[in-house]
């Protein structure tokens, strides 16, 4: 009986926090964390219960109104709708997914977790409400993981600390004193991973109690992209986030590094909501693969097949979220790299379907971009060029050929659409440091966009016929595009006048001249 | 000196001009400088394909930048004939430029990059380093950093796009055998698709000189040498030498003949409808270099021989007819003599050796549409030669004339430039062709080159001179052949307006399209 507890104060909470305001609704929702905490340390360990310290955290510091927000008729029919189907929905999952042989409402609990963040996400009644929606989101994530595949104390609490991350995004910028001297510090870490890398010198992980990360060379180039990234691009005073998605690739517990994601998506969004839902879907999908990884010897083989999917489907959704702001800046890499990560645990035949489903994606997005043209031809057109180097990333992503040209060409291409494509060009520049930024953003060798998309070709061909012709004719239409973008670029994330703008052509250009530097990195 | 810095040095003579001209803009020696870099790079090359022993080729590996696409230089007869042949024919057009007056662009940096670059393709080690140099090459001569640049715009993409071609044939090599080296790649590597693909850059870079017809026209034309028919037809003859020096197999031979006899028919035929001498000049090179073409189909030496010959040639050819010479002068004339592939032509030579090659094999009907090619194209060419009003000694008098005397005295190219760079595509026997003064020797058969020339140049120069007959000349049906087709393609717009609008439900269409698709994905066993 003890073992259904933590889902009856689950519920409990669950009504109470709909049903008040103020510290009672704080107290409920704090409830619901606790009984998501009771239900890990039955599931796991008693050390897992450090993961609510981080959740619970959030939630004392997100104070509710006293007064209850006014809701309409169809705007509580929405709410109850939604949560209802939420609910359903977690209950489905935490059944088609079972943690071990315990009782069905013991291991749900995590996911009911989800699901109310994921309610309180998509219909909220105010911006408090949206924002503890995405603290469960990122806290849910991390609980579920840590069922299936357990953790140490510090790390579940690190996990758990990540639910954090969407209130410090939303609140808290470096000040300004400060922001040059992180920025170029994250520069000066990129360029010490990328000659560590470089020298060859291997350190497989570094330990820290229970807590680990990895630093194999994928690792070493991702982090470097990423910070500089995001010293470079990433709006004034969010350096720092660049540190999360270097987490995300480095951590070796997938508990944490899948809350680091959600986070990274969550301090994302704050700026730019431009693909917000979409980037939460991708989120949710891509945060299943750990999930089956731990639950597959419980169940069918089948959770193999679903896992690939699941892959293939959030980096396409991941791909169509990633149009502008942080999430094309800090996430579309970092979620780049995980799946290039992840997709050497993929066995041949899953290979190939995930295969399909990157090509069918890079067919959706040239679609799509159609489909939005015929449907308002006066609304702002997409980037022509931009939709077909997304394409084309799929496709490089997904070839993973022997030569290593697959992954050469994806990293080529995140650097690509991450540092290049973006507008932070200095209007004072002209002459030849003009022109030369001109060649750093062109199709042209040397520049990186040139090597990106001609390498993804190759790979392409490698991995079968079919990709290798479609890669051929998305390059055939890259080439076309300036002819309907001109100059357009992505916007850039409110980083007016970057003293860093310099940093942009290098990149292409040291990218475009020596990708085989990079294939040795990513060879490590 | 160590052969890796041997055989960067055309590229040090050419960049170097090209930064220092860069330097010192619009300064009156810059033509000079530019003209003596590139003769220099030229007869470096040269220096270089005189030292090479037959069948000989040495590969200078520098770096690793691009995966698969080392920094190498590949030198062997093929790679060092037209590096020869187009860096002379490239300082020519310089110095035609130079002593040419009334434009007062300043050519010479962008010359000197486009140079370099062509030098790049023909050096290039490996296929994909040759797609790379294409690329630059595409970029030098246009200068469109800015890719929305209007200029000459339709060429450049359609050559850009044709380029992906090259990079498929490159991919499936590496595919293959894990190079697209030429040291490296075997003979059988290639099949009809690869050489298919490749065929795309060439035939794009051909039917660029035919597109170019009427276009502005500059005092000298520097493309159509440099930028198409020399990378085109080192392109076509370095997939032959990849090739083992034969077509994948027999019905592709045919089919390529057949074509490319069809388009220079059709180009020739054009030309003889051509009114405008400007317009008609391309449309006799493009039927000469798909006459190369339908020659490179055969697998013989003595064919070998034959298209390594004419599209040796084709380069100083284009290069000639792309100077602007006043009408009426001794250059013009020559110049129609050249393009008109009559015996004492250049062209000629070569479509002997080609006829030969096919009378050998039993194809005798082959010849005949090369030669209602060759006499429209004479026709064509000559139709309207006038009597020049003086006699000049210009550069481009000089090339005409120097062309001249190679079809008379064959000697001079052939077993030095033409034979070894066909020895590279393929093994050719030495008894294969002899050469003398007088004439050429193949398959047993005498062509007495310097006596044909002189009765040629003597039957002309009657008929010009003495005669004044005309070769008779066709009136244009369509008041200016293909140019109204060629301005109805520019003028082509999207049909925007004319296309319908779709309802807001047709996305979630495609995403529901997208869902099934995923599913069926997922539950495919």
């Amino acid at each position: 009986m003890i073992l259904y507890i933590p889902a009856a104060l689950f519920f409990v909470g669950l009504l109470l926090a709909f049903g008040s305001a103020g510290r009672r609704r704080q107290a409920a929702t704090i409830a619901t964390l606790l009984a998501a905490a009771w239900s890990l340390a039955l599931l796991v360990d008693p050390g897992s219960v450090a993961w609510a310290i981080g959740p619970i955290g959030a939630s004392l510091l997100l104070a509710r109104p006293g007064e209850r927000v006014n809701s309409s008729f169809e705007g509580l029919t929405r709410r109850v709708a939604t949560i209802a189907v939420a609910l359903l929905l977690a209950l489905l999952l935490a059944a088609r997914l079972p943690v071990g042989e315990n009782p069905l409402l013991l291991s749900a609990v995590p996911w009911f977790l989800g699901a109310l963040g994921a309610a309180w996400f998509a219909s909220p009644i105010d911006h408090l409400e949206r924002l503890q929606g995405q603290v469960l989101m990122v806290a849910a994530a991390s609980a579920v993981i840590l069922a299936a595949v357990p953790a140490g104390p510090v790390t579940a609490s690190l996990a758990g600390a990540m639910a954090l991350m969407p209130i410090a995004g939303e609140r808290w910028r470096l000040p300004g004193p400060l922001q040059l001297p992180v920025s170029v510090t994250l520069l000066g870490l990129a360029a010490v991973a990328v000659v560590a890398a470089g020298v060859g010198t291997s350190i497989a992980r570094i330990v820290l109690f229970d807590f680990s990360v990895d630093v194999s060379g994928v690792i070493l180039l991702a982090s470097a992209v990423l910070l500089v990234a995001g010293a470079a691009l990433t709006p004034i005073g969010s350096e720092w986030t660049a540190l999360l998605g270097v987490l995300v690739v480095s951590a070796s517990a997938p508990s944490l590094r899948w809350a680091a994601l959600g986070a990274l998506i969550a301090v994302a969004t704050v700026l730019t909501k431009e693909g917000e839902h979409l980037a939460w879907i991708a989120f949710g999908v891509l945060g299943l693969t750990p999930v089956l990884q731990g639950v597959a010897t419980s169940t069918s083989t089948s959770t193999v097949r679903v896992q690939a999917v699941a892959l293939a489907l959030g980096l396409v959704l991941i791909v169509l979220a990633a149009r502008a702001g942080v999430i094309r800046v800090l996430v579309l890499p970092t979620a780049g790299f995980v799946v290039i990560l992840a997709l050497a645990a993929v066995t041949s035949p899953n290979l190939v379907r995930l295969q399909w489903i990157t090509a069918l994606g890079a067919v959706l997005l040239v679609a799509r971009m159609v489909v939005a043209w015929l449907i308002d031809r006066s609304g702002r057109p997409a980037i022509v060029r931009d939709q077909l180097l997304f394409a084309l990333l799929l496709l490089g992503i997904s070839a993973r050929d022997s030569l290593g040209l697959g992954a050469l060409a994806a990293a080529l291409l995140l650097i690509d659409l991450a540092i290049v494509r973006i507008e932070v060009m200095p209007e004072r520049w002209s002459g030849t440091a003009a022109r030369l930024v001109l060649l750093a953003r062109s199709n042209w060798p040397p520049a990186v966009t040139f090597a990106g998309a001609s390498m993804a070709v190759i790979a392409a061909l490698q991995a079968s016929l079919a990709l290798g012709v479609l890669a051929a004719l998305v390059l055939a239409g890259l080439q076309l595009a300036p002819l309907f973008d001109g100059h357009a670029l992505a916007p850039s994330p409110e980083r007016p006048r970057s003293p860093l703008g310099w940093a942009v052509p290098a990149v292409s250009i040291a990218c475009g001249v020596a990708p085989a530097l990079l294939l040795r990195l990513l060879r490590l | 000196m160590p052969l890796a810095a041997q055989a960067l040095l055309p590229f040090l003579a050419l960049l170097g001009a090209a930064a220092i001209v860069q330097r010192r803009p619009r300064r009156a020696s810059n033509g000079w400088i530019a003209v003596g870099a590139t003769g220099v790079a030229g007869i470096i090359a040269m220096v270089e394909l005189l030292r090479l022993a037959p069948g000989e080729h040495v590969d200078v590996p520098y770096l690793t930048t691009v995966p698969y696409a080392d920094l190498a230089i590949r030198l062997d007869g093929l790679s060092l004939a037209f590096a020869t042949v187009t860096l002379i024919t490239a300082a020519l057009l310089m110095l035609a430029r130079l002593r040419l007056h009334g434009d007062r662009r300043d050519p010479w940096f962008g010359w000197l990059l486009t140079a370099a670059a062509t030098c790049a393709v023909i050096f290039a080690h490996n296929l994909l380093l040759v797609y790379i140099a294409l690329q630059l090459l595409t970029l030098a001569w246009t200068g469109a950093l800015d890719e929305t640049a209007r200029r000459r715009r339709a060429i450049r993409l359609s050559v850009q796009v044709a380029d992906i071609g090259l990079l498929l044939a490159a991919a499936s090599a590496i595919q293959s055998v894990g190079t697209s080296a030429f040291s490296g790649v075997p003979s059988d590597t290639f099949a009809l698709p690869a050489f298919v693909l490749v065929l795309l850059p060439v035939v794009a870079r051909v039917g660029a000189l035919a597109v170019s017809a009427g276009g502005p026209q500059a005092t000298v034309a520097f493309e159509p040498a440099i930028v198409w028919v020399a990378p085109a037809g080192y392109l076509f003859m370095r997939m032959l030498a990849l090739m083992g020096g034969r077509l994948p197999d027999r019905p592709t031979a045919v089919v390529l003949f057949a074509a490319a006899t069809l388009v220079a028919l059709a180009m020739a035929g054009l030309a003889l409808f051509e009114r405008s001498g400007a317009r008609r000049v391309p449309l006799l090179l493009v039927a000469q270099a798909a006459l190369a073409l339908a020659l490179s189909t055969g697998a013989d030496p003595l064919m070998t021989v034959a298209c390594t010959w004419l599209w040796l040639l084709l380069v100083p050819l284009a290069g000639l007819a792309s100077v602007r010479v006043a009408a009426r002068s001794t250059p013009e004339v020559l110049t129609q003599v050249n393009l008109a592939m009559i015996p004492g032509s250049t062209a000629f030579v070569g479509l002997w050796l080609g006829g030969l090659a096919l009378n050998a094999r039993g194809l005798v009907f082959g010849i005949i549409p090369v030669g209602i090619a060759v006499a429209l194209s004479a026709i064509a060419a000559l139709g309207r030669l006038k009597r020049p009003r003086s006699l000049q000694v210009d550069p481009p008098t000089v090339w005409a004339a120097g062309l001249l005397l190679m079809a008379a005295f064959p000697i001079v190219v052939m077993g030095r430039l033409v034979v070894p760079a066909a020895a590279t595509v393929r093994l050719v026997p030495g008894s294969t062709v002899a050469t003398s003064p007088f004439g050429i020797v193949a398959g047993g058969r005498p062509w007495p080159a310097l006596v044909v020339s002189l009765v040629v140049g003597l039957a002309l120069g009657l008929a010009t001179w003495r005669l004044r007959l005309r070769a008779p000349t066709l009136p244009s049906p369509a008041r200016g052949g293909g140019k109204r087709l060629i301005e109805r393609l520019r003028g082509w717009r999207l049909p925007g307006a004319a296309l319908p609008t779709m309802p807001t439900w047709g996305r979630f269409v495609l995403w529901g399209a997208f869902a099934v698709a995923v599913y069926n994905v997922l539950t495919r066993p």
